[in-house]
C-alpha cells in the first residue's frame, strides 16, 4: 500500500518537474532576501524558462502554477565556495577519490572527474545547497591544481564551468621553510607574468618555454600547468591561496599587488590581526566563522569575533566548513557568526552573492530579474540549522528533496512487519 | 624492643605503600556563588519544560526550583526573564588534553597505536591540562567531559572524567568518585592500522577474535584475584598474590562491573556481534560511540540498556559511517516505547562548544520523521543521558534538588543558533560570565602573540 502511495508520489513529481521545466511559475507572498540588498522585501517572483522573470512588490503576477510562500523566508540557492562534492565520495576510501593528480600540478582539473551521481549532491541540495565550487586536494607544492564550478541538480548532462579557480597554499608544513614556499610562488608568477600569448599556440611551442625556464624545468611543468598559468594573467583567473598566519597574509598581500592577481585568501584563521591591510587590499576571504581552534601555530589568534569583525571592515566574505560531506553546514557557521556580532543580510550574501561575484558565476547568486532561478524557499529562519528548505529550485526546476538519508530513515521507521530488506 | 618499634615502623610504611590509591581526584570546587534566579525558563534535564520558575543554587548544590521561591540575604539575585537555564552541558565524548591544541605531533597523546591491545594505558596520563580548547568549551556551557584514548586499538586503555574547570594538574579536574572508563574500537580503524603493519587484526573477524582472547586472558586473572581474595588472612600468608598486570586489572575491571565499556563502532552488524561478546563475557556495554548505523539496530540498544553517542550528521569520512540517517538520535532515543538512550557527542574540538545546536539539529530532524519528542527530551541527550554513561548522573546532568549546581544560564532559547552561554556554573560557583568578562584561560594563551596580552584579546 505505501508502496504504491510513494510510486504515484514519484509519478507525480516526475510530471511536475517537467511540467515546469517548460512552464512557468510564481512564488508569491515570500519574504525575500536576495543576496543583495542587506534586508528583506516582501513580493512575488515569476520564473519562466528558468530565469526570473519578474519580481513585483504589488500584484502577483500570472503563471501556469502557483506556489504560496506566505511567511516563509526565500533566498537564493546556497553556494558552497570550497567543497570536494563530486569528486570525493568516501574519505577514507581512495579509489572514491578523485581529488589527486601525481602527473599534472598547476594545470590539474578535477573538472572530468566530476559524478552527478553522488550521493552528497543531493544530501547537500536538500539542505539548500544548489551549487558548488569542487577543489582538488592541496598538494606539496605551494600553488597546485584548478577548481571547477558544479549546478548541483544531479544530471548526468552536467551543468557546470570549468576550471574557474587555481588553489595553493601558504604556511608551516613540517618540512621546509614558508620562505621556500613563497620564493617558490614568486618564481612561479614571475615565470607566469612572462608568458606571451604568441608561444602559447601549441604543446611544442609551450614545451620549448619549460625548455628555457629553469623553474618551469625544475617543477617538471607540463602544457596544461603553463596554460592554467597563463590564464593567471591573461583570463583574470582567480587564485585561492589558503593561508592562516598574520605575517603570511600581509606578504600574500605583498603577492597581490606585485602582480596584479585575482587573490582570494582561504582560512585566514588570523585576520582579524590585519584587518585594514586586507580591507584596503580589497581581497576576499574564504573563512570558517565557527572554527576559534588554534589548531596549529599559524592560528594562535582564531577567534569566534573574526567574522563580524572582518565585516564591519567591508572584506568581502564567503564560508567553508572544517568537515567533509556536510558543505551545507556553511549556513550553520553563517548562523554562528550572525549570533557573534555579523550582520543578517551580510550573512546571507556570504553564502550567495559574495562566491558569485567572487568567481565571475554568470546570473547567479542573488535574485533579481535575468538570474537563473536558484532559489530556496525555507520552512523557517535559514540560518537556523534546524529549519530545513521546503522547496529547492535549480534552473527554474523545483528539486526533489529526497535523499538516501531519508530513504534509509523510511526503512527504519515504516512498513516494519516487513523484514527490513523487503522494505521500500 | 627498639628492633620490633623499627620493624613495626618499616612495616606500617609497607602497608600504607600497598594501600595507597594513586591518581585519585583531588578536585576542589570555586567558592560557590550563592544565587537565586528569578523567571527562568527551565529545561530541568528531567523532561520537565518549567517557564518562568525560579532556581537556587546554595553551597555547590541545587537547593530549589519552583515558582515564587523565597530569598534570602545570602543569595546573589539575578533576574533571568526571557533566558534560559539548563544543567551543565557534558560532551561524553571529547579528546581535549590528549588531543588538544594546536595539534602537533608531541602533544598528540591518544592512540597508543603500537599494539591491539593497550588496556593499561590511562587517558588521563596523557592529557595536557593546559590545553587552550578547555576555556572554549566552557563558554559553549560544558561544565563535565569524558576523554576516551583514540580508536585505533581494539582496546585502547582507560577514559576519565573531568570537571571543565582548568587546573595544573590532572587529579584536581578530576570528577570525585566518577567510574572508570575502557574504550574499545570496532570495525575500519583497527583493522586498518594492524592489518597496513601485517599483523593481526586486518579484518573485522580477527578484531571479533582479538577482543575475545582478551576478555579469556581477563576472566582467568580474574579468577586467580578472585581466589586469592576469598582466602583467609591465614591462607592469604601462605600464598602469593597474584603478581599485577595493568592490563588485565582493567580488563578485570569491567568483569567485575567497575569499569564502563565505551565502544566505538559504526556498523549495526558490528555492534550486534559486540553485545554477542559481551553476554560471552558477561560484561556490560555502557555506550557506542558515533554509531552512524544504531537507528538499524535501535530496539536491540534498547532492550540492552545501551546508549548511543552519536553526532547529529557527520558521516562519509569512512565506509563504515555512510548510512547516515539525521534522525538516527530521534530512532535511538524512541526505541522501546522512549526507554532507549541517545547522546548527542561531539568527539570534536568545535562541536563541544555547540552542542545545543547539534541537539536542535537531531531534534528537527526527529520530528520530521514523525517523532513526538519534546525540547525539555531532547535536552537530556547532552545532559542527564552522557551523566547516566558516564556514571555520574546520581551527582550531575539535572537539576534536582541536591544535585551538583552545575548550571548554564542562556542568553535565548538554547535549541536556537542565537543563544550564547552567558553565565556557567560548576558546583555552584561561576565559572564563565559573558559579560564581566569572567573566564579562564590557559598558560598556553598567556602572552603567546602579544607579550603583555592573552592569545585572543586583540
Amino acid at each position: 500500500m505505501i508502496k504504491n502511495k510513494l510510486f504515484l508520489a514519484y509519478t507525480i513529481l516526475a510530471f511536475n518537474a517537467a511540467f515546469i521545466e517548460s512552464s512557468n511559475m510564481v512564488i508569491k507572498n515570500a519574504e525575500i532576501y536576495d543576496g543583495i540588498e542587506n534586508n528583506s522585501y516582501q513580493g512575488h517572483i515569476l520564473i519562466r524558462e528558468g530565469v526570473i522573470a519578474k519580481i513585483s512588490k504589488t500584484s502577483v503576477p500570472y503563471a501556469d502554477k502557483v506556489y504560496d510562500a506566505k511567511g516563509k523566508i526565500i533566498t537564493p540557492g546556497f553556494i558552497a565556495p570550497d567543497t570536494q562534492i563530486g569528486i570525493v565520495e568516501i574519505g577514507a576510501l581512495s579509489v572514491t577519490r578523485d581529488d589527486e593528480s601525481s602527473i599534472y600540478s598547476i594545470g590539474f582539473s578535477i573538472h572530468d572527474a566530476f559524478n552527478p551521481n553522488s550521493v552528497l549532491i543531493p544530501w547537500n541540495r536538500a539542505n539548500g545547497i544548489t551549487s558548488a565550487i569542487t577543489l582538488p586536494r592541496n598538494t606539496s607544492s605551494p600553488i597546485g591544481g584548478l577548481g571547477s564550478f558544479f549546478i548541483l541538480d544531479s544530471k548526468l548532462d552536467i551543468l557546470s564551468e570549468a576550471d574557474v579557480a587555481m588553489i595553493g597554499r601558504l604556511g608551516g608544513s613540517g618540512s621546509s621553510s614558508r620562505s621556500e614556499s613563497l620564493a617558490l610562488i614568486d618564481d612561479i608568477l614571475s615565470f607566469a607574468s612572462s608568458l606571451d600569448k604568441k608561444n602559447m599556440l601549441t604543446d611544442a611551442s609551450i614545451d620549448e618555454i619549460i625548455d628555457d625556464s629553469s623553474i618551469a624545468s625544475y617543477m617538471d611543468f607540463k602544457p596544461r600547468d603553463v596554460k592554467a598559468l597563463y590564464r593567471l594573467f591573461n583570463d583574470d583567473l582567480p587564485i585561492i591561496i589558503k593561508s592562516h598566519r598574520a605575517s603570511d597574509i600581509l606578504k600574500l598581500i605583498e603577492l597581490k599587488n606585485t602582480y596584479d592577481l585575482n587573490l582570494i585568501i582561504m582560512g585566514a584563521q588570523e585576520a582579524s590581526l590585519v584587518v585594514d591591510k586586507i580591507a584596503e587590499s580589497k581581497i576576499p576571504l574564504i573563512v570558517n566563522p565557527i572554527n576559534n581552534i588554534p589548531n596549529s601555530f599559524d592560528e594562535l589568534a582564531s577567534n569566534i569575533n573574526m567574522t563580524s569583525m572582518l565585516e564591519k571592515a567591508g572584506i568581502t566574505l564567503m564560508f567553508n566548513v572544517s568537515r567533509s560531506h556536510n558543505y551545507h553546514l556553511i549556513r550553520q557557521g553563517a548562523g554562528v557568526a550572525v549570533a557573534n556580532g555579523m550582520s543578517y543580510g551580510g550573512a546571507i550574501k556570504a553564502l550567495t552573492s559574495n562566491v558569485a561575484e567572487t568567481f565571475n558565476l554568470k546570473n547567479r547568486g542573488s535574485i533579481k530579474v535575468g538570474n537563473i532561478a536558484d532559489i530556496v524557499v525555507w520552512e523557517d529562519d535559514p540560518l537556523e540549522p534546524s529549519s530545513m528548505p521546503e522547496k529547492v529550485i535549480i534552473n527554474g526546476i523545483d528539486t526533489d528533496l529526497t535523499t538516501r538519508s531519508t530513504r534509509l530513515r523510511d526503512r527504519y521507521i515504516r512498513d516494519l512487519e516487513k523484514p527490513n530488506t523487503y522494505r521500500n | 624492643m627498639k628492633n620490633i618499634y623499627i620493624f613495626f615502623y618499616f612495616f606500617s610504611i609497607f602497608l600504607v605503600a600497598e594501600n595507597y590509591e594513586p591518581f585519585q581526584s583531588t578536585y576542589e570546587p570555586l567558592p560557590p556563588t550563592n544565587t537565586i534566579f528569578r523567571n527562568a525558563n527551565i529545561y530541568d534535564g528531567e523532561g520537565n519544560e518549567l517557564i518562568n520558575t525560579d532556581l537556587i543554587i546554595k553551597d555547590g548544590k541545587v537547593v530549589a526550583i519552583g515558582i515564587d521561591l523565597l530569598s534570602s540575604d545570602d543569595l546573589k539575585e539575578i533576574d533571568a526573564s526571557g533566558k534560559w537555564i539548563t544543567p551543565g552541558i557534558i560532551d561524553i565524548h571529547s579528546h581535549m588534553g590528549v588531543y588538544p591544541a594546536p595539534s602537533v605531533k608531541t602533544s598528540s597523546d591518544g592512540n597508543e597505536a603500537t599494539s591491539p591491545v593497550t588496556a593499561e594505558v590511562w587517558a588521563e596520563h596523557s592529557i595536557w591540562v593546559q590545553d587552550p580548547q578547555y576555556a572554549l568549551a566552557l563558554k559553549g556551557g560544558v561544565t563535565t567531559f569524558h576523554v576516551l584514548p583514540g580508536s585505533a586499538n581494539l582496546i585502547g586503555g582507560r577514559g576519565v572524567t573531568a570537571k571543565n574547570l582548568q587546573r595544573n594538574t590532572i587529579t584536581s579536574m578530576k570528577f570525585p568518585n566518577a567510574p572508570h572508563s575502557l574504550k574499545m574500537a570496532c570495525g575500519e580503524n583497527p583493522k586498518r592500522v594492524y592489518g597496513n603493519r601485517g599483523q593481526m587484526p586486518s579484518t573485522r573477524m580477527g578484531n571479533a577474535a582479538g577482543y575475545r582472547k582478551s576478555w579469556i586472558k581477563a576472566q582467568s586473572y580474574l579468577s586467580k584475584l578472585d581466589e586469592y581474595e576469598a582466602k583467609s588472612d591465614e591462607a592469604k600468608e601462605l600464598s602469593y598474590k597474584p603478581t599485577r598486570d595493568l592490563e588485565l586489572e582493567t580488563l578485570a575491571g569491567v568483569l567485575r562491573d567497575e569499569i564502563l565499556v565505551h565502544n566505538h563502532c559504526y556498523r549495526a552488524d558490528e555492534m550486534a556481534t559486540m553485545i554477542e561478546i559481551a553476554k560471552e563475557f558477561n560484561y556490560k556495554i555502557t555506550a557506542f560511540h558515533h554509531a552512524v548505523e544504531a537507528y538499524k539496530i535501535a530496539d536491540l540498544l534498547a532492550e540492552n540498556n545501551i546508549c548511543a553517542a552519536l553526532w547529529a550528521d557527520w558521516w562519509g569520512f569512512k565506509h563504515e559511517a555512510y548510512d547516515m540517517v539525521q534522525a538516527n538520535i530521534a530512532i535511538v532515543d524512541q526505541a522501546r516505547n522512549g526507554t532507549g538512550c541517545a547522546i548527542v557527542h561531539s568527539d570534536d574540538e568545535i562541536g563541544i562548544q555547540h552542542l545545543n545546536v547539534e541537539a536542535a539539529k537531531a531534534l528537527s530532524a526527529g520530528i520530521k520523521a514523525g517523532f513526538n519528542i519534546s525540547k525539555a527530551r531532547a535536552i537530556n541527550w547532552i545532559t542527564s543521558n552522557p551523566a547516566k554513561a558516564a556514571g555520574i548522573y546520581d551527582k550531575t546532568g539535572s537539576l534536582k534538588v541536591g544535585k551538583n549546581a552545575d548550571v548554564v544560564l542562556w542568553s535565548k532559547n538554547p535549541f536556537s543558533i542565537y543563544a550564547l552561554a552567558e553565565k556557567v556554573y560548576i558546583d555552584g560557583a561561576i565559572a564563565f560570565d559573558r559579560y564581566s568578562g569572567l573566564e579562564p584561560s590557559s598558560d598556553f594563551d598567556v602572552g603567546i602573540m602579544n607579550p603583555s596580552k592573552n592569545r585572543i584579546e586583540l
